[in-house]
């Protein structure tokens, strides 16, 4: 017993030691980096996580900015409040960074950013889209998404400009604030076009049998023209394809939680005539120039082409705060944050970023992708008219 | 002085007290944030596990639905500390006399303990009758509902949306002063007529019925004593996390709070403790380890998920040689180690 003891004693004590060994780090600018590489988040973080050392790597290589080289103090958030809280406090007070990115989720975002602003350093979000979001983390806590009011306006419009479609049956995630506010967002600006909500029903995260809302909406007297399903990317595949088995041929529209190779490999044929919004189509042959080249470097350095536009986001994002650094002509992190405001047709993979006055979301173009044949196609580049309040 | 007088039973606890205090102040004056924030996770974490431990490990009703309890205590406290002006935004539908006022974090941890404690005994009354795996599906029954009442109660709980802007109250004092409390109270409890029914209950059933224990009442009283400490528990957390969502009381959390309890050793207070230090340290070692090394010349890159592939391993290794736990159900005995070190007969060396 004793002797186990001490044996273990010594593992810890070695591991201390080793743990604590800290890098050198002269003439480097340091930005930290959490993203969930394990657990639920893993399938957005992980590409986003590749896509922002593929920028880092580029900018290094092309003589990285102010003459010195950008490092990403990476850790891995988990999927887990308390782990991504200490790894936050880490890279504020050990390493020391100069910027703080990552996180396509709210929830993980609001468990590192107040860390982060608390040592007066920004936190920019590659991936959480709630326009809720700055406002809990006031000065500090940016996105480099769209927000979810853009996203579902654009798709209101579209669903009701392009697509003609006047009534909608609304199906969300009560689940996750992503998909509360989605199915909010598309359908205030809905209604305020003249459509209309002709049957609202909910489901849980996770929930694997629609029957019961199958039958409420075949209930109907009148079939809508469309649906609006607001869901994650775990649970698309299997709403899809129920509803399609079932009979329902109208068009399906969701949020940039469609974007996952999932939709088509669970749902089939039954993803044909599938509507989505997301930041850009990763396509090399169908997408823009700037997709096309991110898409040729990642396969280069990956092996694998790019999972999702997460990837691009991730990009984007070192894009973002590397530029920033560039123009504030200093890494320090108030000059930083002052250039970051300022930001203004820069452009990116997922489209061009600029900070109007006071806000801390990006105004982008919102891109309409439509399943054809097995593949997301581009429908449209949409730029909404008008955007719902946050 | 007799070796059973007042002042030679209480000189260990008093001395271990003063030693912890002195270690926490070390701790809040000298060490930085990060350091802080793990000892201030340790102490939750044992607050967790031995009031897991009062009632898994001495009644050997095994609850998996404990993080049920965590959840109400911290949704509860934290909704009666958010600041009146938060409130407007984030819970704008709360009832009138919530919604005017916030509460100081001690009043606001009381009462989230206490619901959780009333909770668990209007569970407690159908489900202590149950026993063996049946209580343990019961109890893991009680966390999904919990969960699903946190995630449709909109006005209260903002639903599945992040629960924010809970005031950073929790600090390494108050943490540890609850911590210590529990520790102290449940460790009496288990030395009390209370806990060898609980124990009597345990191991031989019918025997303890047969000398007049009530089980159920037993059970009842291990069930709720425990749930209010975990629903203290998950006030803190809320407190020392401050944004939080119910996905964040789930299973995750269910399963990391039962493998502390089981390293350390079902039944043992001290084991539960030692079994929070060893994970706690070892996962955070490890967390910084996998970022990547430079050992010597050599640099090894980082490989995420590393930490817990080694923590699973080593999960397996202790529960293959050490079934129960690193304590297996035994204490350290405080009094008997002092008493080891000072000789019985003391008094003769100061009476020549």
């Amino acid at each position: 017993m004793r002797t186990r003891l001490a044996l273990v004693l010594v593992v810890v004590a070695s591991l201390l030691a080793v743990g604590c060994g800290s890098k050198g780090g002269g003439n480097t600018i340091k930005i930290g980096m959490i993203y969930n590489m394990t657990g639920s988040q893993a399938s957005l973080d992980a590409p986003s996580a590749n896509g922002a050392k593929l920028a880092a790597k580029e900018v290094n290589t092309a003589g990285g900015v102010l003459g010195k080289k950008i490092e990403l103090a990476a850790f891995d958030g988990k999927s887990d409040a308390a782990t991504i809280a200490n790894s936050a406090t880490q890279l504020t007070q050990t390493d020391k960074v100069v910027a703080m990115l990552g996180f396509s989720d709210s929830d993980m975002v609001m468990a590192a950013a107040p860390t982060a602003a608390k040592a007066g350093i920004v936190f920019v979000t590659s991936g959480a889209t709630s326009p809720k979001l700055p406002d809990q983390v006031p000065d500090y806590l940016y996105l480099a998404c769209f927000g979810d009011n853009v996203q579902a306006a654009a798709g209101a419009e579209y669903a009701f400009n392009t697509m003609k479609a006047k009534t909608v049956y609304l199906l969300i995630d009560k689940g996750m604030e992503y998909t509360l506010l989605l199915g909010k967002y598309f359908k205030d600006r809905f209604t305020e076009l003249g459509g209309k909500v002709v049957l609202e029903d909910n489901y849980q995260t996770g929930d694997k049998d629609y029957s019961a809302q199958i039958t409420k909406l075949r209930g109907l007297k009148a079939a809508p023209d469309m649906l609006y399903i607001a869901a994650g990317p775990d649970d698309v595949g299997t709403i899809v394809k129920q509803f399609r088995d079932a009979g329902v041929k109208k068009p399906i529209m969701g949020g940039d939680g469609y974007d996952t190779p999932l939709l088509v490999q669970v749902a089939g044929a039954g993803a044909e005539g599938v509507y989505f919004t997301t930041h850009s189509l990763m396509d090399a042959s169908l997408g823009t120039d700037a997709v096309k080249a991110f898409i040729a470097a990642y396969q280069a350095e990956y092996k694998t082409p790019p999972e999702n536009a997460f990837a691009g986001l991730g990009y984007d994002t070192v894009k973002l705060l590397v530029d920033a650094i560039k123009r504030a002509g200093s890494a320090d992190p108030k000059a930083i944050r002052e250039a970051l405001n300022d930001t203004k047709d820069l452009p990116g993979v997922t489209g061009a970023i600029t900070f109007q006055p006071g806000s801390r979301i990006p105004q982008k173009g919102v891109t309409v992708i439509l399943v054809k044949d097995g593949k997301f196609t581009l429908a449209q580049e949409v730029v909404p008219q008008k955007v719902p309040a946050p | 002085m007799r070796p059973g007088s007042p002042v030679l039973r209480l000189a260990p606890p008093a001395l271990l007290l003063a030693l912890l205090a002195l270690l926490l102040a070390a701790a809040d004056l000298f060490a930085g944030d990060y350091a802080q924030r793990i000892v201030i996770g340790i102490g939750i974490n044992i607050i967790l596990v031995v009031s897991l431990n009062l009632s898994s490990g001495f009644t050997g009703v095994f609850s998996l639905g404990h993080t049920g309890f965590m959840a109400i205590g911290a949704y509860a406290a934290s909704v009666c500390t958010l600041p009146v002006a938060l409130k407007a935004v984030n819970l704008p539908s709360l009832p009138g006399w919530l919604s005017h006022s916030a509460l100081p974090f001690l009043p606001a941890t009381l009462i989230g303990g206490a619901l959780a404690m009333c909770v668990a005994f209007v569970v407690g009354i159908s489900l202590m009758r149950l026993k063996g795996a049946y209580v343990s599906v019961a109890t893991l029954g009680f966390l999904v509902i919990v969960q699903v009442i946190l995630v449709n109660w909109d006005q209260v709980t903002r639903g599945a949306r992040t629960f924010a802007g809970v005031p950073p109250y929790s600090s390494i004092w108050n943490v540890w002063i609850w911590a210590a409390l529990s520790v102290y109270l449940v460790w009496r409890i288990g030395r009390s007529p209370f806990g060898r029914d609980m124990k009597a209950a345990r191991d031989d059933e019918i025997a303890a019925r047969s000398l007049g224990v009530s089980v159920i009442r037993s059970r009842l009283l291990a069930f709720c004593f425990s749930a209010f400490l975990t629903g203290v528990a998950g006030s803190l957390w809320a407190h020392f996390i401050t944004s939080f969502s119910p996905k964040s009381f789930f299973f995750v959390q269910a399963f990391t709070v039962i493998t502390m309890l089981v390293i350390g050793g079902l039944g043992s207070v001290s084991g539960s403790v030692i079994g929070v230090f060893i994970i706690t340290v070892l996962s955070e070692v490890l967390r910084n380890a996998e970022r990547g090394l430079d050992v010597g010349s050599v640099h090894i890159p980082p490989i995420y998920g590393a930490s817990q592939v080694l923590m699973a391993i080593l999960f397996v290794l202790i529960i293959v040689f050490k079934p129960a736990g690193l304590m297996g159900g035994r204490e350290i005995e405080l009094g008997s180690f002092i008493r080891r070190i000072v000789p019985r007969d003391w008094k003769k060396f100061r009476r020549p």
